[in-house]
């Protein structure tokens, strides 16, 4: 956020109360054909960079596991098989268009029973505190308004010794990727959102919102803010993509 | 790579999760055409053995699981906090030679173990009595009827180059042997090693009984 009225919405500076909106706007134009651009638009490899944070999420059968910003439901869906029948998934999301996709997308595949789908809003989560033993947000935080305010209603609604794991994009750590990735999100990117979705303003939104956020740095220094300890992150594929962790003392 | 200083993968996550996902999907995509082994492992299910390479410095972890789709997980564990039921450890070559070679033992192989070694020895067992129907395989993507000819022609194949392995194996030993003399025959080196033992103990035996006499002169 750049003053108290306003925040960033990509590169343009928009007031707070309207973020929420455009950023919805976004995601209701985006949420049909959602997979298939994360699948073209990452060569797949979305896919690993999902399996690294399952791998770290350290989940066992019986746990609770909050999946924020959770789409349409990749995680939730590997998080379900893994707490089994006596665990608990909440996939959470803001948008109803995205939810309505992860959840027709995992009652199709068989999920159900151990998950619940609850349209929630990443700043003021409406679970009670220490409900959770892990939360992930993958490819999410980057879209909330007010960071900071979000990682405490994490850290709330986490149990004592829960995860927190943050997936998201971040800043490459050679210059010349760094090149190569620019290249590639304002010229290509929004070319293949008008093909597949007839939408290239979403898809410039999405590589101007990574450019806007913290890089790896910043955002474990937030995560400390807001009370996590052990905060640490892994950088993947050169650090175009980072997965923070924080434990919830 | 990471700003945790104990982080001890040295490539980068996205490359080995992305190998140990391939590896993952080929083990168990292999183990759907042998039921008989997949059901074998059930017996293990939730056992992890922990395969640490020296060189290049890098562990990775395998879980039997027991999902409708897959019977073997992989995964890097990079925070250490999996506690595996068996940890074997050594040069990636000492460990790959462990995987292939007819071994039943593990001394002199370079490969340390530690925990319970009932794990290992069982997925020795079934690593080698493993059979995958190939031709169930091939028959889902040609067909039955072409599968089976092509399954018997491949067959044909292997053994028509069995044949000639065998036989090319023989011929070039004869011809070291008996053609150019260049090296002895089996059985002529296998006389000579037992003429070479029959010696040593002779030696031995003389030997003692020479001791024995020194021995007996120096009391009297």
């Amino acid at each position: 956020m750049t003053d108290k009225n306003t925040t960033d919405f990509g590169f343009e500076q928009v007031s707070v109360d309207e973020k929420a909106g455009r950023v919805a706007d976004v995601f209701h134009s985006v949420a049909a054909k959602y997979d298939i651009m994360n699948d073209l638009m990452s060569a797949g490899v979305h896919r690993i960079w999902k399996r690294f944070t399952i791998e770290l999420s350290g989940v066992r059968k019986g746990d609770k596991v909050l999946d924020i910003a959770g789409g349409t439901g990749d995680l939730s869906y590997k998080f379900s098989r893994l707490v089994g029948s006596e665990g608990l998934v909440v996939l959470a999301d803001i948008n109803d268009s995205m939810l309505k996709v992860g959840r027709d997308r995992l009652l199709d595949r068989g999920v159900a029973g151990n998950l619940v789908v609850s349209q929630a809003d990443a700043q003021f989560l409406p679970f009670e505190d220490n409900s959770f033993d892990c939360i992930t947000i993958a490819f999410g935080l980057r879209n909330v308004t007010d960071k900071a305010l979000a990682l405490r209603s994490m850290l709330r609604v986490l149990k004592p010794g829960g995860r927190l794991l943050v997936l998201e994009f971040s800043k490459p750590q050679h210059s010349l990727l760094e090149k190569v990735y620019d290249a590639y999100s304002f010229k290509i990117l929004p070319f293949i959102g008008k093909v597949i979705t007839d939408d290239s303003d979403s898809y410039r939104y999405l590589a101007e919102s990574i450019r806007m956020h913290p890089d790896q740095e910043t955002l474990k220094n937030m995560m400390t803010d807001a009370g996590f300890a052990e905060t640490k992150f892994y950088n993947m594929t050169g650090g175009i993509v980072a997965l923070h962790k924080g434990i919830k003392p | 790579m990471s700003a945790d200083p104990d982080f001890t993968l040295n490539i980068d996550p996205t490359l080995s999760t992305a190998a140990l996902a391939g590896l993952e999907a080929s083990m168990n995509a292999a183990l759907r055409y042998d039921p008989g082994t997949r059901a074998a492992l059930k017996d293990l299910q939730g056992q992890i053995l922990a395969i640490e390479s020296t060189a290049p410095a890098l562990t990775v972890y395998l879980e039997i699981v027991d999902d409708d789709d897959r019977a073997l997980r992989f995964f890097a564990d990079p925070e250490g906090n999996c506690s595996p039921t068996t940890h074997i450890c050594g040069s990636l070559s000492s460990l790959a030679a462990l995987m292939f070679k007819d071994t039943s033992t593990l001394a002199n192989s370079g490969v340390q173990v530690m925990g319970s070694t009932a794990l290992l020895s069982e997925l020795q067992i079934l690593a080698k009595g493993l059979d995958l129907d190939w031709e169930d395989a091939l028959n889902q993507i040609t067909g039955d009827v072409l599968g089976h000819q092509l399954a018997e022609k491949m067959r044909n194949f292997a053994h028509w180059g069995r044949d000639r392995v065998q036989t090319g194996e023989r011929l070039i030993s004869e011809y070291l042997t008996e053609e150019l003399k260049s090296i002895p025959a089996l059985p002529e080196l296998q006389t000579f090693y037992s003429q070479v033992d029959d010696t040593r103990m002779r030696v031995d035996r003389l030997e003692q009984k020479i001791q024995k006499i020194l021995a007996r002169k120096q009391k009297q």
